[in-house]
């Protein structure tokens, strides 16, 4: 794909202490992970189901997985579940990815994201819910390579209370009755805040 | 043709999973609608993946790696559950995402009269208020405002309020400082799918009387 998707691939790189002791694959194989390669992983796992590339995507995901889910409240036993949860539902469903549609990460998050929707509706044991709020979707966009970085740059120059809210719909994942408590805003401004950082956001996505 | 789409923080908080699951019910049900909504869940998704790409990643416990991959052998024997389409008659009118819940369709649901002119049923599954709601033709609901999120997708017929007309597909994203009073506009009457997270606001005594209807 373009470069800008080969020079982002390494701010993703974790942090290789992390991974020194239990680490099983080739020494430096983990360093970089563009969006690409993550995505022929994943492709080639649900071909191949070779446990050396689940272990790669594991070692890659798993850390990110669990960051992700104890900052939307799950204590750090619960994240590790539900990570092992997530990847073993990836190792299952692979054969299903198809990389025309989305990222590698698109993927695997909604799964975790997915999972985490049913932890919560369980925990409130009156809802066993056989809603299906997340269907796999039969929309094939064209498939359009956002640029990561500019995301990223786009989210930094975002004024600060408007990014305040979009970390807290995707950091926290709290709703925007509760972000108009926590942050003591009408409702109102809330859902204006965040529409304006879409807009500026996409707008920027859009640039090419 | 649809009209009227949820806001776009809506589907920004959809895409992440942080929206009260009736809310998020009521988006899925249009965004199986609505391509253009669709399309816009995606970039969300994107911009939620960038900001999940920042975080610093949390060292899994020891051990956890191996056990997993301890298991994968187990899962590739196991069958793989088949899942079986189910099927879907051409008629279905009840959203996609409720017909576990429904079934196919509207007309067999077991309606509740809550007041001359309007019906309800309220689905037992979720966390915050979801309810369908059923008007009959030129019936006037009561003026009301909101106290939190109110998210209304019309599946059937339409209804005029202070904001417009809104048709089958048609998606209602209602600020709390809003007050309206939807009528039914067309022979058929309309239904609607109602998502609050919060109880619905009346104003006047007569409308106060219809709350206990509303069980809220
Ligand atoms: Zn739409």
């Amino acid at each position: 794909m373009t470069d800008h998707d080969n020079r982002n691939g390494h701010t993703e790189t974790p942090r290789s202490d992390h991974f020194a002791s239990k680490s099983k694959m080739a020494p430096n194989n983990s360093i970089t992970k563009t969006p690409d390669k993550l995505k022929q992983s994943l492709a080639d796992l649900g071909r191949y189901r070779d446990k050396q590339t689940f272990a790669l995507l594991y070692d890659f995901f798993a850390p990110r997985l669990k960051s992700h889910l104890m900052s939307k409240g799950a204590h750090g036993e619960m994240a590790e579940e539900l990570v092992q949860e997530t990847m073993l539902s990836v190792w299952k469903n692979c054969k299903s990815y198809d990389p025309d549609k989305s990222a590698a990460s698109t993927w695997i998050f909604r799964i975790a994201r997915n999972l985490w929707i049913d932890r919560l509706r369980k925990e409130k044991s009156n809802l066993l819910s056989p809603l299906d709020n997340y269907p796999e979707s039969s929309f094939v966009p064209a498939m359009k390579e956002f640029d990561s970085a500019k995301i990223k740059s786009a989210l930094k120059s975002l004024p600060q209370q408007q990014a305040q809210l979009v970390y807290k719909v995707y950091y926290e994942g709290k709703s925007h009755r509760e972000i108009s408590e926590d942050m003591d805003m009408p409702l109102g401004s809330v859902k204006s805040g965040l529409r304006l950082a879409f807009t500026k956001l996409r707008n920027q996505m859009g640039e090419v | 043709m649809t009209t009227h789409h949820p806001d776009l923080s809506t589907l920004m908080s959809y895409s992440a999973g942080s929206l009260p699951d009736a809310i998020a019910t009521v988006v899925a049900a249009h965004l199986s609608l609505c391509d253009h909504c669709s399309c816009h869940v995606q970039e969300a998704e994107q911009i939620g993946i960038s900001l999940l790409e920042q975080l610093e990643p949390t060292p899994m416990s020891a051990g956890a790696k191996d056990d997993i991959l301890s298991m994968l052998g187990e899962t590739t024997q196991a069958a793989e559950p088949a899942k079986p389409e189910p099927h879907v008659p051409d008629d279905a009118d009840v959203p996609s995402p409720l017909r576990h819940l429904l079934g196919h369709y509207l007309d067999d649901l077991h309606w509740k009269t809550m007041a001359p002119g309007l019906k309800q049923f309220i689905l037992p599954a979720a966390e915050s208020n979801l309810r369908l709601l059923k008007i009959a033709p030129g019936t006037c609901m009561p003026s009301h405002g909101h106290t939190g999120s109110e998210l209304t997708l019309v599946l059937r017929g339409s209804y005029s309020d202070e904001l417009g007309r809104f048709c089958a597909g048609d998606v209602a994203d209602l600020d709390p400082d809003i007050q309206h009073q939807p009528v039914a506009d067309t022979h058929e009457g309309c239904i609607c799918l109602i998502a609050t997270d919060a109880p619905l606001r009346f104003n006047g005594l007569v409308p106060r009387l219809l709350q206990p209807f509303f069980q809220l």
